[in-house]
């Protein structure tokens, strides 16, 4: 199978300002794909190189298995831009039908079911639409001649949460079906739930690509044990995975990596009376990464 | 996407074309008034404008007969720079104020090639102006007959060609420099001293030996100096401005097809 997309040490400068720097990907029919990154940090960048609307500086990039300078590639995908405008005194409907006419046809109750279910009021001049209101005709626009592979530029900017829902269900169906996605956001949250991989793109470099379960697996997570009595700290010392222990008392608080096998087994040998652990925060993973290649570039920039 | 690109103008269309025949109508139905009296309108007229601005205004030598009167007032410089006016507002419509606005980000991304984007806007753009030249032509004709101007048919339409071919040329050069640059700031600027520098070079500076030479690269040496009113359509010239065009509409089409897009 062709890989939806294929990017190779592809590389973006505006003059001498970076863009993205030598990024390599591959994304695979069916997969729901997050690309995350602070803003400024190359998520527009690389999404726009994707759909020819700017060009590679080097580097080598194919969407689809072809060229997307080619317009029969680009009738395969479904693009919201980061910053969608709408302007004019032209009704959101009739724009709708306009893009549809140009990607080959849309049925319009295609086009009125989709606003149906973002609740879209199509009949309202474009620059009288809200910024949700805009997002809404944005996604509408690009869901709508159901694409194989859809580019979405931090999708649910601007939508309210009940809007937000109606999205991630319609991504399911997506997946549903076997197309493609690629979205990105500078929220780990937004997109953990839909997605099977995420990319982490900081300063024009892709930093790591995780799938989702195993970034779970990674996770962090803040284990507090209570027993029905005082337990002696060394039998929690040295245990694979923990880290910041503290026992005091009867109780035990420690932070765990991956597993927390060891420390279950340790805590057998005692009565375990109550027992909280909070959900893994993938968030704080995500941030891991950066503080961790912050401290690598501090010490790189020391030596 | 050219049939889009004609409904989004057509306000603005309607706007320009009823502002131009309405500026037509004022200035020729005078024409009747200037007639009974050509002493008094004819030296007023001489008095009224020292020199150098005579030159601007095309010599004013001839101010009272039909085809002067039409030539001074309507074909010498108000209804060509309303003209030039109009197909650079249009021209910046296509490529750099949708670019600037962010409008055109989406459009790349739709599957039409983007040299055929180029081509289709500026065909839009040729209809429009067009559509611009053929109503208020019809105007100019109408009052002129009724004011009585013994001005032919055919040289009005000589003579209007021109103003259309003159309008698209500058419309051209910012639809080139739009598509080139997506800055409609830079567009309308190069419009602005191509238009004023050549309007002047063929006027006050024809008699200036130093800068004579320039009226060749000078849109308004092939519309005006034909003398369209007086003596029908001057094919060669006419043919210049022609190709000119196309020759800068082939250089929007590559200078847009090789360029990184809102950035």
């Amino acid at each position: 199978m062709t890989a939806v997309v294929q990017a190779e040490g592809l590389t973006k400068y505006y003059g001498r300002r970076r863009g993205l720097e030598d990024l390599t990907l591959d994304i695979q029919p069916g997969e729901i794909f997050g690309y995350l990154g602070p803003n400024g940090a190359g998520k527009t960048t690389t999404l726009r190189l994707l759909l020819d609307v700017i060009r590679p500086t080097r580097g080598l990039v194919r969407v689809l298995g072809g060229d997307p300078r080619e317009p029969g590639v680009r009738s395969r995908i479904g693009y919201l831009p980061g910053e969608l405008a709408l302007e004019g005194r032209e009704r959101a409907g009739e724009y709708l039908r306009f893009l549809g006419r140009i990607r080959g046809g849309v049925p319009a109750s295609r086009i009125d079911e989709l606003a149906e279910r973002f609740e879209a009021d199509l009949s309202v001049q474009m620059r009288k639409l809200s910024k949700g209101n805009k997002q809404k005709i944005g996604l509408i626009q690009a869901f709508m001649h159901e694409p194989e592979f859809l580019i979405l530029d931090e999708p649910t900017g601007g939508l309210d949460p009940l809007v937000q829902q109606e999205f991630l269900a319609l991504l399911r169906e997506v997946r549903k079906s076997g197309r493609t996605v690629l979205m990105s956001s500078h929220v780990l949250a937004e997109v953990e739930n839909v997605s099977d991989r995420v990319g982490i793109v900081r300063d024009g470099r892709l930093v790591a690509v995780e799938d989702v379960a195993a970034l779970r697996e990674k996770a962090v997570r803040r284990i507090e044990l209570h027993f029905d009595a005082p337990v002696p700290a060394a039998d929690f010392q040295g245990l694979p995975g923990v880290r910041d222990l503290r026992v005091e008392g009867a109780g035990v608080r420690c932070t765990i990596d991956g597993r927390p096998d060891a420390l279950i087994k340790a805590a057998a040998r005692h009565t375990v009376v109550h027992i909280v652990s909070a959900e893994p925060d993938l968030e704080e993973i995500f941030l891991t990464y950066y503080s961790d290649e912050e401290q690598h570039s501090a010490r790189q920039e020391s030596a | 996407m050219l049939a889009k690109s004609l409904r989004d103008n057509r306000r603005a269309l309607a706007w320009w074309t009823i502002g131009i025949s309405a500026f037509m109508a004022v200035y020729l139905s005078v024409f009747a008034t200037v007639r009974q009296e050509p002493e008094t309108y004819g030296t007023m007229a001489m008095n009224k404008f020292p020199g150098p601005l005579r030159d601007l205004m095309g010599g004013l030598t001839d101010f009272v007969s039909g085809a002067g009167y039409l030539q001074s007032v309507v074909y010498q410089l108000f209804v060509p720079m309303l003209f030039i006016v109009c197909a650079t507002l249009l021209a910046n419509r296509a490529i750099a104020q949708p670019e600037e606005s962010g409008t055109l980000e989406l459009v790349v991304t739709l599957p039409v090639d983007r040299r055929r984007l180029v081509l289709e806007r500026f065909a839009a753009l040729a209809l429009a102006l067009l559509a611009v030249a053929v109503v208020t032509l019809a105007v100019a004709w109408t009052i002129s007959v009724a004011v009585d101007m013994g001005v032919p048919f055919d040289r009005i339409l000589a003579a209007h060609t021109g103003v259309y071919l003159l309008g698209l040329l500058f419309g051209t050069v910012a639809l080139t420099v739009g598509a080139a640059t997506g800055r409609k700031m830079v567009a309308s600027a190069v419009v602005g001293v191509w238009v004023v520098a050549g309007y002047v070079v063929v006027t006050i500076g024809r008699s200036v030996d130093a800068i004579a030479w320039l009226k060749w690269v000078s849109p308004f040496h092939y519309y005006a100096d034909g003398r369209p009113l007086y003596e029908g359509l001057p094919v060669g010239d006419y043919l210049v401005l022609l190709g000119a065009t196309a020759v800068l509409a082939l250089t929007a089409v590559l200078a847009f097809d090789r360029r990184d897009v809102g950035v």
